[in-house]
């Protein structure tokens, strides 16, 4: 059950964690998207305040005349043009520098004529001179030793000089930074969010299925009148419930006919088999002569071998459908196979057989005895019948984990290759065999019933080995050992 | 030996009728449960043969009713159905016994004799004696003609259940049930190889063999 509950979680992890990667992903492209849109647009408005400033102030500077005061004119519309610039938080309440906006003006050589701004200009320039300027555009302009890189938008004169109007990328890239962070956490919370809906609903859903398929194992093993529960919902899971309890009421009713059928067809071949045998021993019982009576053993040995077809096929017909009805009580494995193989063993020794018996112990299984005693008897006859003189079967019981194992090994010639992968169907059997092939069927299905299980064989060193697990009794059905157990 | 038999096949019936009869029972038939209810009212019968499926009611049903009754024989429940079901194992632990069918005609009457000397006798005795053969039942030890036979205690419990049955046949799946507690049919001669053994201790060279064999039938000690 713990592994059951453990595969569903599974399965609920898995589909929530991938519909909330989908998720994830899906609106972290979109979010991507929008940024980059973001981006260009801020830059765009940047860009063109830019150019605007800059070929306004490139106008003042080409008319202003050259001469004492051309420094403040020009100097002072830069400043104003600066004051321009909104939101502006880390210049508020400073000095009238602005270390946001920068003005350059160059000479024909290149080396400063005129700085507005924060700090005296060389960084900036030596980063201009180290740039390619393509005038009407503006570029990005990484200044050492500053971490923001600036706007810059550059014009040239008529006299050969140049004039330059930076802007800080600052207030764009906090604007992006605020956008992002607010983004991610958005998108953290949707995530978990998501998640644990997905999540728990997938549980609940997985968890009806779950319930339903615990139901239905038990169901196939022990009940069929027992029904899947529903949960009340008419939801896929609800309808798989439903549907499965149709689908048992049918296979209910099945087999009700089939235990009507094989019941009745029983008594149908019984009685005339009955009546044949009895008037076989009546003409038997006269002072029949010699020569006759003969005719009559054998086919009375005929009927009896109908008889026992007739039984064995109607027995494995009802087990492989799980219709056997078993009358369970602990039975200790290690005395019952004491019993058989002292049963059994005069008859191998006769055949010039070999018979041993290795037991850990007692084994207590609840099963039902007859059906065990009549698997045993099967592959002892199956052995007795297909064995060759001087073969040694040797039987093993012992315990591994919550089963108790019955091993039984020969060194004969094992089971014949074309018959290996079919051993356990109704009619299979070798071609040398005389038996109607019906005996590992049987093993199979009774053993099938236990819940138990039957593997066969052949072994490396030769000869077949057929391995019987049936489940031991727990602790709390021990204390009751020997005494007829009520089924749970 | 008064007997009541209810079987509704005819054929059956008719058979089972003379045989028991040849047996030395005195035999009431009848085809339904009504009729036997009837007949078994009487209460003359020491015991009684019923088959299971009847055309009118089910032959638990009659059986139970027939207990509630009064009548106490012991029953032998014919049925034709293999898996047999709770109820009828309930009976058999109460006393009686139940057959598949088709049965042995020695089975049935073997068990037959089974049943009646088992609500009869219920005296446990130590010794038995068949013939020169002795068995000690309490020290379990058996002798034939004051020689001691080494038995191991399986061929014991046989030979026990062979002289507790003298001169009656014994079925092969009967020796099962009683010796082993097996209902099993095995299509190997395991209990056969087990009666040669056994023969080769008892019925020794020069002694008059004890041990008969009727083939498809089963075994008989002899006891005359």
């Amino acid at each position: 059950m713990s592994l059951k509950t453990g595969r569903s979680r599974s399965a609920a992890w898995r589909i929530s964690l991938w519909g909330t990667l989908a998720f994830a992903v899906g609106s972290l492209a979109v979010f991507m998207f929008l940024h980059g849109f973001v981006a260009k647009d801020i830059q765009r408005r940047t860009d063109v305040w830019l150019s605007g400033e800059v070929e306004v102030l490139g106008d003042v500077a080409e008319r202003t005349p050259k001469d004492r005061l051309y420094h403040r004119v020009v100097g002072e519309i830069a400043e104003l043009a600066s004051r321009e610039v909104p939101d502006k938080p880390h210049s508020r309440g400073g000095s009238g520098s602005n270390d946001s906006v920068f003005f350059l003006q160059t000479n024909v050589d290149g080396a400063p004529t005129l700085w507005v701004g924060a700090g005296d200009g060389h960084a900036e320039l030596d980063a201009i001179r180290g740039n390619k300027v393509k005038a009407d555009t503006p570029f990005d302009l990484r200044v050492k030793d500053a971490r923001i890189p600036f706007r810059v938008a550059a014009v040239p004169l008529g006299d050969g000089s140049h004039i330059y109007l930076g802007l800080s990328e600052r207030d764009q890239l906090r604007v992006l930074r605020k956008l992002r962070v607010r983004f991610l956490l958005w998108w953290l919370l949707n995530v978990a969010l998501g998640f644990a809906i997905v999540f728990y609903i997938t549980r609940r859903m997985l968890t009806d299925v779950r319930e339903i398929t615990q139901a239905a194992s038990r169901i196939g093993k022990s009940d069929l009148s027992k029904r899947v529960p529903t949960s009340g919902r008419n939801d896929e899971a609800g309808q798989l419930a439903s549907t499965l309890n149709h689908m048992l009421d049918r296979i209910e009713r099945s087999i009700q006919q089939l235990h009507t059928i094989t019941n009745s067809l029983a008594h149908d071949l019984r009685s005339p088999l009955t009546a044949i045998r009895a008037k076989l021993e009546m003409s038997l019982t006269a002072e029949t002569r010699e020569r006759e009576a003969e005719s009559i053993v054998s086919a009375i040995d005929e009927v009896d071998r109908l008889t026992e077809i007739l039984t064995k096929s109607l027995d494995v017909a009802e087990a492989e459908v799980d219709a056997l009805r078993l009358h369970r009580r602990a039975i200790d494995l290690d005395a019952m196979l004491r019993v058989m193989v002292e049963l059994y063993e005069p008859c191998m020794a006769e055949k010039g057989l070999r018979l041993q018996l290795r037991s850990a112990g007692p084994a207590t299984v609840y099963a039902d005895e007859a059906l065990l005693h009549r698997v045993m008897a099967n592959l002892f006859d199956n052995e007795l019948k297909h064995l060759p003189a001087a073969c040694t079967v040797s039987i093993a019981l012992g315990v591994a984990g919550e089963y108790a194992c019955v091993v039984l090994e020969d060194d004969g010639p094992g089971f014949a290759s074309e018959i290996a992968s079919s051993l356990f169907e109704s009619r299979v059997k070798g071609d040398g065999s005389q038996g109607h092939g019906l005996g590992l069927a049987f093993v199979e299905a009774v053993i099938g019933a236990h819940s138990g299980e039957v593997m066969a064989a052949n072994r490396e060193e030769g000869g077949a080995r057929l391995t019987i697990r049936l489940p031991l009794v727990g602790e709390r059905l021990k204390t009751v050992a020997g005494g007829v157990l009520v089924a749970e | 030996m008064q007997l009541l038999l209810v079987e509704d096949e005819f054929e059956i019936q008719s058979f089972l009728k003379r045989s028991l009869a040849e047996a030395g029972y005195q035999v009431d038939a009848a085809s339904d449960g009504a009729t036997a209810e009837r007949l078994a009212a009487e209460g003359k019968h020491d015991v009684l043969v019923v088959d299971l499926g009847l055309p009118d009611q089910d032959g638990i049903g009659l059986i139970l009713r027939l207990r509630q009754l009064g009548v106490t024989a012991p029953v032998l429940i014919l049925s034709a159905r293999r898996s047999v079901d709770d109820r009828v194992r309930g009976l058999e632990q109460g006393g009686d016994d139940y057959l598949t069918k088709p049965f042995a005609l020695a089975e049935l009457l073997a068990r037959l004799r089974n049943l009646l000397k088992r609500s009869s006798s219920a005296s446990e005795v130590t010794r038995l004696r068949v013939l020169d053969l002795e068995l000690d039942l309490l020290r379990r030890e058996a002798s034939r003609a004051g020689e001691m036979l080494s038995l191991t205690p399986q061929e014991f419990t046989l030979l026990e259940y062979l002289c507790r049955n003298p001169g009656r046949v014994v079925t092969r799946s009967m020796i099962l049930d009683k010796v082993w507690g097996m209902r099993i049919q095995p299509d190997t001669n395991v209990v056969d190889v087990h009666i040669y053994r056994l023969r080769g201790k008892v019925d020794t060279e020069g002694r008059l063999p004890m041990i008969r064999t009727l083939r498809g039938v089963g075994y008989v000690l002899k006891d005359r």
